[in-house]
């Protein structure tokens, strides 16, 4: 469970997250809005790399803001970006390896890392270069990262921007299947509203840097406001 | 100028295991010093001997610049460091040559790690600023200082009468063995480094090199290993600067001018950052171009001139330096023989 309470970040005479209060408590939970709303400054903030002027955020019950950005990942904050961010000289084990060397200790590491590389499927291409993999395999490593370790809250902006249908349903069953089998909460931002639909059973709309809406996915799709914001955009 | 970022990476050597990646290095320097012993003259056995011992402390500028694309220009000055320390202890305490070169190369660190700290937070035309008014700092004090010859006190200066000369390691006292004993510590540096590489200090520094948001979000401490390159780069050049000391038994402060540490990065980026045998091939190449001008008496200035060159072929048409292109045409031919083998 997030809870944001109050929440201002303020970029010069810019506010990206304009005194944002909202609970989310899905197992996936989905974070829309149109471009330059604040859904990726959201999870900057979350991550550690915006500090807020005003606002407090707890996760599970711990205050988050306390913490430093590498506190946060050793105690299971795990994000992808919204460019992916896979090495292109390092091997599919050598980026989870990359992660586990952090987050665990020794005699865990090579463990986590193999079945991380299950749980995507990437086994069959795990010693392929990171330069070398296509766009679906690059989202997938990316994903395998964040379920290296014991993940507590996962952060993905925009995981299957650039995919095929297909290949966004495959990523979409997989991130179904992280909170029962990590037992991490999952927040995932996407431009792709039937996606999230599909995967997310609760969403905020993010306008502005304020909330529009936030409730059960398919009542916030509904609702006039938002798509009011998203006119031409579905 | 291409940014390492951007460089195009050897794409292969996956399979290959870790071991078998730093196996490679003693193999290939025992046959090249073997080659060398055999057939090379006392002039040229010497000029081999500090190609050989300048080309550990390339190793760590290619782990700066090809690891992490920080530009050190005060690579030389950290020879420097080493090398007056190994002088200093040596000739203070005569331990065996083994404990004043240790002690060359853990002060080198230090010293590095002192240098690189202020520009932890530096980058790019900044850093290399920085590191280059630091060689510039050195250059000042090594001439005002010369380097240990015997003498007494702090700077161990014998002015004139009595120099000393600081004697190799017993079991290597005559230029062959130096020369091979030197390559087994190039050895040992080269496989560190490739280990650095290739493990987990390798993976940090390849998310470094994407972004410091993206190695923090991977749990990464970003400081510790940028620091962490810096002291075993001034490690390096520390070992290197004991085994040009042990070489000829005395420094020269005046070959420690800033100059040559931007020779030494030109030619690191020559002979290729992003494969071990890239600093050999610099080394050589640092020495053996001076050494082959003198031999047909040519005046040694000439050198910039060709190293100028060479970095501008380098930079404009191969970024992974020679050994970049070797490590191309070996996948190309490893790919090859596969490829009929399979057959
Ligand atoms: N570091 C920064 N400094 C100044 N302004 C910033 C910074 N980061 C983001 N902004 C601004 O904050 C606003 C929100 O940006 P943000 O990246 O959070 O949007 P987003 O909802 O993720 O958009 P998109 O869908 O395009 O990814 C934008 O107006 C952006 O220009
Ligand atoms: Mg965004």
């Amino acid at each position: 469970m997030i809870a944001i309470e109050n929440l201002i970040v303020q970029f010069g005479g810019v506010r990206p997250i304009d005194c944002l209060t909202a609970q989310l408590s899905a197992p996936v939970s989905g974070l829309i809005g149109p471009n330059g709303a604040g859904k990726t400054t959201l999870l900057n903030v979350l991550s550690g790399f915006v500090r807020p002027i005003e606002g407090k955020v707890a996760v599970k019950g711990q205050a988050l803001l306390d913490l430093s950005p590498l506190q946060r990942v050793r105690a299971g904050l795990r994000r992808s970006f919204q460019t992916e961010q896979v090495v292109e000289d390092l091997t599919v084990v050598g980026n989870l390896k990359a992660i586990a060397d952090h987050v665990l200790p020794n005699n865990e590491r090579a463990e986590s890392v193999s079945a991380a590389l299950d749980f995507v499927r990437l086994r069959a291409v795990a010693a392929t270069m990171g330069s070398s993999l296509n766009l679906f395999q690059r989202r997938l490593v990316e994903l395998g990262k964040c379920v290296v370790g014991t993940p507590k809250l996962i952060l993905l902006d925009e995981p299957a921007a650039g995919l095929s249908n297909e290949e966004s349903g495959v990523l979409r069953e997989l991130i179904l299947r992280i909170p029962g089998e990590y037992g991490a909460q999952v927040l995932v931002i996407d431009h792709d509203v039937d996606l999230i639909r599909a995967m997310c059973t609760e969403t905020l709309v993010l306008d502005y840097g304020r909330m529009l809406a936030l409730g059960p996915t398919d009542e916030v799709l509904a609702s006039p406001d938002v798509r009011r914001a998203y006119l031409g955009e579905f | 100028m291409v940014s390492p970022m951007t460089a195009s990476f050897p794409a292969t050597a996956a399979a290959r295991t870790l071991s078998g990646q730093i196996l490679a290095i003693p193999m290939t320097v025992a046959i090249f010093s073997g080659a060398i012993a055999l057939f090379a003259n006392s002039f040229w056995l010497s000029a081999a001997t500090s190609a050989i011992a300048l080309s550990l402390s390339v190793a760590g500028l290619a782990i700066l610049y090809g690891q992490l694309g920080l530009v050190s220009l005060c690579q030389f000055a950290l020879v420097g460091v080493g090398g007056w320390v190994t002088l200093r202890v040596g000739h203070a305490f005569h331990p065996p040559f083994e404990v004043s070169l240790l002690a060359g190369g853990i002060v080198a660190a230090v010293v590095g790690l002192a240098f690189g700290l202020p520009a932890l937070r530096l980058r790019g035309l900044y850093l290399a600023l920085v590191t280059l008014m630091l060689a510039g700092a050195f250059q000042i004090i090594i001439s005002a200082w010369g380097f240990p010859d015997g003498g007494s006190g702090f700077l161990g200066r014998a002015d004139g009468a009595g120099r000393a000369m600081l004697s190799r390691p017993s079991i290597a006292g005559e230029a062959i063995p130096y020369f091979l004993y030197v390559n087994v510590f190039a050895a040992l540096g080269l496989m560190i480094a490739q280990w650095h590489k290739l493990a987990r200090p390798g993976r940090a520094w390849a998310l470094i090199r994407k972004g410091e948001t993206v190695a923090i979000s991977a749990g990464v401490p970003v400081l510790v290993y940028k620091a962490w390159a810096f002291a075993l780069s001034g490690f390096l050049a520390g070992i290197a600067g004991a085994l040009l000391a042990g070489n000829v038994g005395q420094l020269d402060g005046r070959a420690f001018t800033s100059f040559e540490s931007l020779n030494l990065f030109a030619l690191a980026v020559v002979g290729g950052v992003y494969n071990w045998y890239g600093a050999l091939i610099a080394g050589l190449l640092l020495r053996a171009i001076p050494a082959l001008l003198t031999d047909l008496g040519i005046d040694g200035y000439v050198t910039i001139g060709i190293f100028g060159l060479a970095l501008f072929q380098a930079l404009a048409t191969a970024p992974s330096g020679v050994a970049g292109q070797i490590s191309g045409l070996l996948n190309r031919l490893r790919a090859h023989l596969g490829k009929s083998g399979a057959e």
